[in-house]
């Protein structure tokens, strides 16, 4: 939290400087409509950041000054010395709190009051009788003294700044120095094995690496760090709204520069609050019109070549063309007749006009039409661009592309009729050979499609997208299924697959770039340079992207028919050797973990998987192997599982009668014919709800204590904590589960969830269901886990 | 524009010269990796070092028929911050130029004429100096157009 603080003091602090010469200038000419919009987004931006942290005093101040100033813009009100002087007062303000805030001191002086009310129409027309003057004149002087205080106290900051272009030019050494290094062992290789060079050279190639990593460390960030902050706000938001948002968030490590990170952070916050403010209807309106109730906000980031996509997908109510034309017109963006000539694609540009929104209504969140022109405004300045698509009623899809001077690439690299390409990693889904007996292939006029796992792709011949052949068929070769950000998928067809490498990507020449299907060129380990595949572009051309992505389609229960006919299944052999089936719906992949990552421990196991903790079923009836343990890596969406396997058969789909199982094992629905031999299916559902555990990350039940009980404290507290429960911050909040004690006298009534009682009758220790003796760990623990189990 | 050093070469068997401060490099190519649907005027992808360089054909950049393949080597050049390589029938010689660029009276000819910057004599016989940047932006798009 505290480095959220010094960033939103230091971003303050950043904008005041940029917009100090702007206030001079609109003092000047207060009708300077440039310098208006730029104070104007000073205010909000402070006002959206205030949001974030507990700052009623700031948020109310700029509040105030950005309806007047919006009232401005709109030529309600004429902006006379008053209102300038008024404005004025709070930037300054402002400025005096934020220097407080980080000198950590109370926030200095009262009479916010008298700031806001020197805004008022009236307080500038009594201004000709001297009184508003002179009120908001002495303010101003309190402001001059305290703010010569505050200067004294601005700390210097213990990092130091370099200009980007310094570490781009390192940052492009290195990348050449590995490429260097790559030709000279390959010119070693070729010449033979030498002693004496070897030795140094791999020495050199070691600190090669590390120097390379440094580098990239130096300027690079995973993604992760913006989505951390997100869950919350999207929380608050919703909370605040009364609307419910259900967030979904992807591709958390692809990594991007820094500086990037920032720039992107302010835009990002304001789409989500225009998405849940407007986008997302409230559950009723939600449910009238056929959606579920909770909305779904999806982000998605990818990489490829010298871009990244992040793309923020909203399944709301989509934007309203016809008010946005007509608030354009009104706002004089454009004329009646202009507007009218405008395409769908057009009119939804005009989103990011300066002045306007389609909120009726002015909300504490957002809702002034700011926001959109300021985003991308922001983004514009690093180089980036913002598009949006709409479909009324279905939903919003922004389209994020920000530039990456230079970038170290995942690739997969794939050959067609004997020439290497590569394809960024980012995009590809999954394999699959063409010759597995789950693909099924369809001619529907030129179009080839494939059926994977129950859905029709489309499927294209990378040798007919280059031009290299015409009409070749796509049947029996090996398939790179390829997910966009905007979420279409596809299946690109090649020769044969050779490797995962990490690629350097350099930009291509003019004339290569402008056939549109490459996005870079790099150079292999052998030295010979290959082409990087652009494939939005390609899926573009092509005809496969849709006009907004439409994920929860997907999920939807009307897809329950279908999926049945053809459930598709992952055969594999369990630890105690016997054949079993898991639905392909929650295989998220197939992954190999060291055995020494294994904690077992009673009745519970876990394994340790890329520095997280998972709960891990299916590791007992049989002998572990030896090192490496082949692991189903499963998830409910929320939780994930490890799931122990001897050995990945095959997919497969379920077409014959399920006949339920026995008793001896409750995890097996039942058990089919799959190829002639019977196979137990794993009931996915029972599988996350008896060992499915809710992410680090979710919200901790809360539980409540017995008050002012010295036992509780010591010795229940810990574990109820250890059992993943928040303990209730205060009287008033609302707890999943209490625990009392028996003796107390409290009233039961305001005790709210579940209760567990416990008695400290230490001649009868016995527990009951609804009394447990105090002692009793495994009791509690037990009763701890019965209370959440209603909660995944 | 005396004493100028010039690379001289040869392309569709006619002489042509580059001026040697903008040639980085005569190198032998040896593999020439093809790049779908570029323009025919770019023979592919060479690696040079640790750098990738687009190779041009600069017969096909005339908008002549034949390839310049005759001898692999090519002038190695810059423009616009990428590499290129430039793909002519023959590198022979840097020569001093002994006089500045001057039109040719009659003109180039249709395919000479967009790259041409003038002729300039030489000891030996005179040449046409090239401008690269003509050269590696390709045939006009016209041109390109009624190729595809």
């Amino acid at each position: 939290m505290d480095d959220l603080l010094a960033e939103f003091v230091a971003e303050t602090r950043e904008m005041l400087e940029a917009i100090a010469g702007e206030i001079v200038a609109w003092e000047a000419d207060p009708a300077d409509r440039a310098r208006l919009d730029g104070i104007f987004r000073f205010v909000h931006t402070v006002k959206g950041n205030c949001g974030f942290f507990d700052f009623p005093r700031l948020e109310k101040l700029s509040h105030a000054a950005e309806s007047v100033l919006a009232e401005v813009r709109a030529g309600r009100r004429v902006p006379d010395v008053g209102l300038v002087n008024a404005v004025l007062a709070i930037i300054d303000r402002i400025s005096q709190m934020a220097d407080a805030i980080d000198a950590g001191q109370d926030l200095p002086g009262t009479g916010d009051d008298d700031l806001i009310a020197a805004l008022e129409p009236d307080a500038t027309e009594a201004e000709g009788d001297g009184v508003g003057a002179a009120a908001s004149g002495a303010t101003m002087q309190d402001d001059t003294n305290e703010k010569t205080i505050g200067a004294h106290q601005t700390v210097t900051p213990r990092s130091i700044r370099l200009p980007v272009e310094l570490l781009d030019r390192v940052m492009s050494g290195i990348s050449d120095m590995v490429l260097a290094r790559n030709d000279l062992a390959r010119r070693l290789r070729d010449a033979g094995a030498q002693p004496t060079i070897d030795g140094p050279f791999e020495r050199l190639t070691g600190i090669l690496t590390d120097v390379r990593e440094a580098v990239t460390r130096m300027r690079m960030q995973r993604i992760e760090h913006l989505y951390n902050a997100l869950p919350r706000l999207v929380r608050d938001l919703s909370a605040d709204l009364g609307k419910q948002v259900m967030i979904d968030l992807e591709g958390g490590d692809v990594e991007l520069d820094r500086e990037m990170i920032e720039m992107i952070r302010d835009p990002v916050t304001h789409i989500i609050r225009n998405a849940i403010d407007h986008g997302i209807e409230t559950p009723a309106t939600r449910l009238a019109a056929g959606k579920r109730e909770i909305g779904l906000l999806s982000f998605a980031a990818r990489q490829s070549g010298n871009k990244i996509t992040i793309t923020i997908t909203d399944d709301g109510r989509g934007l309203d063309l016809a008010k946005l034309a007509s608030k354009a017109v009104a706002a004089h963006i454009v004329s009646q007749r202009e507007a009218d000539e405008m395409s769908r694609n057009q009119l939804q540009q005009l989103i990011f006009e300066p002045g306007l929104s389609t909120a009726d209504t002015v909300s504490n969140v957002s809702g002034r039409g700011v926001g959109m022109d300021v985003v991308r405004a922001n983004l514009e300045k690093i180089g980036g661009t913002i598009q949006v698509r709409s479909k009324a009623g279905e939903g919003t899809l922004f389209i994020l592309e920000i530039p990456l001077t230079l970038s170290i690439v995942a690739g997969l690299t794939v050959g067609a009729e004997g020439q290497r390409f590569a394809i960024p990693r980012s995009y590809v889904e999954e394999i699959v050979h063409g010759a597995a007996a789950s693909l099924e292939y369809s001619t529907v006029g030129d179009s080839e499609l494939v059926t994977f796992r129950g859905k029709r792709i489309a499927c294209l011949s990378l040798a007919n997208v280059l031009g290299m052949t015409r009409g070749q068929s796509v049947r029996g070769k090996t398939l790179v299924l390829v997910r966009l950000g905007s979420g279409d998928l596809f299946a690109v067809a090649v020769d044969r697959i050779y490797d995962h490498e990490d690629l350097v990507v350099k930009p291509l020449a003019p004339a290569v770039m402008a056939t549109g299907v490459y996005a870079g060129t790099t150079l292999l380990d052998d030295g010979s340079p290959i082409l990087m595949l652009d494939m939005p572009t390609i899926a573009q051309q092509n005809g496969l992207v849709s006009e907004v992505r439409l994920r929860p389609a997907s999920v939807e229960p009307e897809d329950v028919e279908v999926s049945e006919k053809t459930r598709p299944v992952m055969l594999f052999v369990g630890i105690d050797g016997r054949r079993r089936a898991m639905d392909m719906d929650i295989v998220r992949r197939i992954d190999i973990a060291p055995v020494a990552a294994i904690d077992i421990e009673g009745a519970r196991a876990q394994i340790v998987i890329d520095g997280e903790i998972l709960p891990l079923v299916g590791a007992y009836g049989g002998a572990m192997p030896a090192d490496k343990l082949k692991l189903l890596r499963l998830s409910d969406g929320t939780c994930e599982l490890a799931y122990a396997v001897r050995e990945v058969s095959d997919a497969a789909v379920i077409d014959s009668a399920i006949v339920p199982a026995g008793a001896d094992d409750d995890l097996i629905e039942g058990v089919t014919l799959i190829g002639g031999e019977p196979v137990g299916i794993i009931d996915g559902m029972k599988l996350f709800a008896r060992h499915g555990s809710p992410p680090q990350s979710s919200v901790p039940l809360v539980c409540r204590l017995p008050a002012a009980d010295g036992w509780a404290r010591t010795m229940l507290e810990p574990l109820v904590k250890a059992a993943g429960y928040r303990l209730a911050a205060s009287d008033d909040e609302a707890a999943d589960v209490t625990i009392l004690m028996e003796n107390d006298d409290a009233e039961t009534s305001d005790h709210d969830g579940q209760i567990i009682c416990l008695h400290a009758d230490a001649e009868a220790p016995v527990s009951t269901a609804d009394r447990i003796y105090r002692y009793d760990r495994d009791a509690l623990l037990g009763a701890l886990r019965t209370a959440r189990g209603g909660r995944p | 524009m005396m004493d100028e050093l010039l690379v001289m070469t040869v392309i569709a068997g006619r002489r042509a010269a580059f001026r040697a401060v903008e040639v980085q490099a005569v190198i032998e190519i040896e593999i020439i990796h093809p790049v779908p649907r570029a323009p025919d005027f770019i023979a592919g992808l060479t690696a040079l070092r640790s750098q990738s360089l687009t190779v041009i054909d600069c017969r096909r950049s005339l908008g002549l028929a034949g390839d310049s393949a005759a001898d692999s080597r090519a002038a190695v050049v810059e423009v616009g911050g990428h590499p290129y390589a430039l793909l002519v029938d023959t590198v022979e010689d840097v020569v001093e130029a002994r006089s500045a660029p001057h039109p040719v009276p009659g003109g180039l000819g249709a395919a000479w004429e967009r790259v041409g910057i003038g002729m300039i004599e030489t000891d030996a016989e005179p040449a046409l100096l090239v401008d690269i940047a003509k050269m590696v932006a390709g045939p006009d798009q016209a041109i390109r157009g009624l190729a595809a």
